[in-house]
């Protein structure tokens, strides 16, 4: 591939059809950090007649925490209703409609496809995705509703800012006090503990989300931290997350209601800057030799300071470097970003900067991740690979093109599925296998017999100034599917070396 | 290219598990066919021994989790007792086809899921220090390098260059693959993305039936295909989702028991699709730890070290609960909260390896595990 579409390969998501292409494509990266883009998508996919219209996401489909947060209790008050064979919650429609009308999980993925197939902030968007995967919030219960919200507004909003700002949006974000199990930690000397011993229930902490603020978000185990630090941290966050689903017990209320308990329980409706007092542990806590009080500002202090570490630095630049640049990034790779990262006292700005000069540097193909390719091979061919918001939550779907989630479920990657809090892996032996690979031909045959690709296989080509390998390949294949199978799975478009 | 709609409860469920098997003997290959198969399944997120398989003779059981043990348990013994999510593994138990060894994990106590998964599928000495896994080289030391088959390649089976894997896909408009085209494709790829390719190139060529992917069907498709004469000699099933750090629950409906329901129909599965040759079949369970025997605040358990490990085949003759029972009370615990693990899992998998594939103890100490002092304690399973 000629230079630009060499970085728009490895750094992005690769350039529209018709989009002019930048003449000096290392400003063009840099200067992509900034670049905004709406939630752009398709409203339906319209079979045998024009491209659908790239739009606005509707706003009405893009409802904010709160309203997330009321979808997801009315969800379960409605599933609770059904349990008590009340009428009107019996029917296989009156289930479908319940998470239609609430559960958000399968607008939200299609949104993030959308974007990362229509948007015009690329780099951002591979961005946004190295980070929602260091900071994966799996979909294994209670979480369908915010996901898609802490990807987009704890993450993508937060792209320009300190990695200790993300750190912090992040992990006070209900997303992983949900995934990671905080919401009802409570002190070992907090209020509640003492009022269920008194009631002979049962309170106490949890240390999930501690453990793995510091395993896998911050130091990493190379930091040679203990169970007591782990604890002090589960410490420091105990109180912290609302109530996801229903707070009413045997009664069922109005949202009113609901409202009101959630109000009195941690003095806000605001998941996202939730704090029970009842529920925190009093007094300080030691973390690593470092000491922080008590009460709701101490995670910013924890955060703050594990944001800093030494640990983190090494660690996270590591990960990037690994992501973007190279599976074996060189010392002199790890030495720019960690030096960038110190220099700016962890400005993503610089530090993704950094990332762009040594990925751009290294010559080194880098495998792409089956979502990554995905968006590119469908943004290089100009084929419709995902419904439009329309089709997605239809009983009455366009049978062409698969619901989001199950796409993302055959690709073997997606955020919207259940999953472990490490992510999923950048270097490439992770991904070797015989299915993984017959993944790959077939979303290419689907995305040519059904998604209606705009642009022919010899333009692709030549826009993209395809080598000598590519070019030999596809001229040893017969007819035009067979053609776009073998470009689009070509070393070239993989990052995997040629023969 | 089957078609297969998948309703959002299967889709659901197929989520919770995925299968690889490996294995199949090189045709023309000469040597003696190994003696039995072997099958992994893999619990991820830390299987609760204390919930799978109950101590009930220890006082302290109780006393450290009432809301986490189940009533309705099934009694094994004086002192064990089994959950009743294991109602086929009981069966297997009570026809001398299955047994338990409890307080058992590999030699790792520092409670982290993902250094803990390598080690269990690595069988290294230290977190990231193999790239192959302990099945992949035992594979590869009884010269059976052949098919495998899911999704991913877990770290387990790698080793052996020619394991395959196998997963069957559900894409719409994909058609069917074509052979020529795959082989076009493999040829311009370099060896790592080739040989990749050619799997799927010899993929091409074979008839598979449409395979469900929720997890017995899946074993029985496994079963099935090892008992084909020159099938695949081992296989390997991954089930998710065991981190119960909160509402944890206690019977079979509870988010840990329906983890272990899943496990008991995998077994079923298996027993079904191998027939006769479960006879010379052996499967266990692996976990990264087991959980703190202390229930924490949230209805839950943390990350422990000691766990239960679950075997079951026609390889063993005679059920038994093998265990050093290292006792629950506080000054048993490891740290004062995990369950200590008196055997070592390493030795487990050791005695299933020399039974299916027929190696010496002391070549799979050394060469498997890295690990010549390793114990064998074949005799305690087998005999």
């Amino acid at each position: 591939m000629n230079e630009h579409f060499r970085i728009a390969q490895k750094l992005g998501l690769m350039f529209l059809p018709n989009t002019t292409i930048p003449e000096d494509i290392s400003s063009w990266a840099i200067a992509q950090l900034h670049v905004k883009s709406p939630a752009l998508g398709i409203k339906q996919v319209r079979w045998h007649s024009h491209k659908p219209k790239v739009l606005e996401w509707p706003q009405s489909l893009q409802p904010n925490l709160q309203k997330r947060d009321e979808m997801f209790w009315a969800l379960k008050e409605n599933m609770e209703k059904n349990r008590r064979n009340m009428p009107g919650f019996q029917t296989k429609a009156d289930k479908n409609r319940n998470r239609q009308e609430n559960l958000m999980e399968g607008l939200d993925a299609l949104k993030f496809a959308h974007r990362n197939v229509y948007g015009e902030d690329q780099l951002r968007l591979r961005l946004n995705a190295f980070w929602a995967n260091h900071f994966r919030t799996a979909n294994i219960f209670d979480n369908g509703n915010h996901i898609g919200h802490v990807i987009e507004e704890g993450i993508l909003a937060n792209l320009n800012g300190d990695f200790s700002n993300l750190l912090y949006k992040v992990t006070s974000h209900p997303a992983m006090l949900i995934y990671l199990d905080n919401t009802y930690s409570a002190g070992p000397n907090s209020i509640e503990v003492q009022r269920a011993k008194r009631n002979g229930r049962q309170a106490g902490l949890n240390d999930n989300l501690g453990r793995e603020l510091l395993e896998l978000h911050t130091v990493s185990p190379t930091a040679n931290y203990t169970e007591e630090d782990i604890k002090g941290a589960a410490k420091v966050l105990a109180g912290w997350g609302a109530e996801p689903g229903r707070v009413s017990g045997d009664k069922l209320i109005s949202l009113a209601e609901r409202n009101k308990e959630i109000k009195k329980r941690g003095g806000t409706l605001n998941s996202w800057d939730y704090f029970k007092s009842d529920f925190a542990e009093p007094g300080n806590k030691t973390i690593m030799g470092k000491t922080f009080g008590e009460g709701k500002g101490a995670l910013r202090k924890l955060t703050d300071f594990l944001a800093g570490h030494e640990h983190t630095i090494k660690y996270i630049s590591f990960k990037l470097a690994q992501h973007f640049v190279s599976d074996n990034p060189t010392q002199p790779d790890l030495d720019h970003i960690e030096s960038a990262w110190k220099s700016s006292n962890g400005n993503l700005d610089k530090i993704h900067t950094a990332v762009i000069e040594r990925a751009i540097a290294s010559k080194e193909p880098k495998f792409q991740w089956p979502m990554t390719w995905l968006f590119q091979v469908i943004r290089l061919s100009g084929a419709n690979g995902f419904k439009g918001w329309e089709e997605e939550q239809s009983d009455d779907y366009n049978e062409n093109i698969m619901r989001t989630n199950q796409i993302f479920e055959e690709l073997g990657q997606g955020f919207w599925l259940p999953g472990q809090p490490n992510g999923y892996s950048s270097d490439k032996s992770e991904w070797l296998s015989g299915e993984m690979f017959e993944r790959r031909i077939r979303f290419a045959t689907s995305l040519y017999t059904a998604g209606s690709p705009t642009q022919k296989v010899e333009n692709i080509i030549n826009r993209i100034g395809a080598n000598k390998s590519t070019r030999e390949l596809i001229d040893s294949v017969n007819g035009n599917q067979k053609k776009f199978v073998a470009l689009m799975c070509s070393p070239e478009l993989m990052g995997l070396k040629s023969a | 290219m089957p078609k297969i709609n998948l309703t959002r409860r299967q889709f659901l469920k197929v989520s919770g598990a995925s299968l690889f098997l490996a294995g199949l003997p090189l045709p023309g290959f000469t040597k003696d066919e190994p003696p039995g198969t072997i099958s992994v399944i893999l619990l991820e997120g830390g299987m609760d021994g204390l919930t799978a398989v109950p101590p009930f003779g220890d006082p302290n059981l109780s006393r450290m989790r009432s809301s986490l043990t189940p009533e309705n348990y099934l009694e094994l013994n004086s002192f064990f007792g089994l959950h009743p999510s294991f109602k086929y593994f009981s069966g297997l138990m009570a026809k001398n086809n299955a047994s338990v060894i409890h307080a058992t994990n590999f030699p790792y106590t520092k409670r982290s899921h993902f250094e803990g998964q390598n080690l269990m599928q690595g069988g290294g000495l230290n977190p990231f220090s193999e790239k192959t896994g302990w099945l992949g080289r035992a594979l590869d030391l009884a010269k059976t390098p052949g098919r495998s088959m899911s999704l991913d390649m877990p770290l387990l089976l790698r080793g052996a260059h020619a394991n395959d894997n196998f997963f069957p896909a559900s894409i719409r408009n994909s058609g069917s693959l074509k052979t020529d085209l795959i082989n076009m494709i493999s040829n311009a790829h370099a060896e790592e993305g080739s040989s990749m390719f050619k799997k799927v190139s010899k993929k091409s060529t074979q008839q598979d039936s449409v395979v469900p992917r929720d997890p017995a069907s899946l074993a029985r498709y496994a079963g099935k295909a090892m008992a084909i004469k020159g099938g695949p000699l081992s296989s390997v099933i991954k089930v998710d989702q065991f981190d119960t750090h909160a509402s944890q629950g206690s019977d079979e409906f509870g988010r840990h028991g329906e983890r272990l329901t899943v496990v008991d129909d995998i077994i079923a599965g298996y027993k079904e699709g191998l027939g006769d040759a479960w006879d010379k079949s052996i499967i266990l369970t692996l976990t990264e730890f087991g959980r703190t025997v202390k229930e924490n605040g949230t209805w839950g358990t943390d990350h422990g070290w000691g766990s239960a490990g679950l075997l079951a085949g026609g390889a063993i003759t005679k059920s038994r609960v093998i265990s050093k029972w290292p006792g629950l009370a506080e000054g048993d615990l490891f740290e004062k909260r995990d369950l200590v693990s008196t055997i070592d899992y390493r030795s487990v998998c050791a005695a299933c390896i020399e039974n299916a594939l027929g190696l010496d103890h002391d070549l799979i100490a050394d060469k498997v595990f890295f690990t010549p002092s390793l114990p064998r304690i074949y005799d305690y399973i087998f005999s």
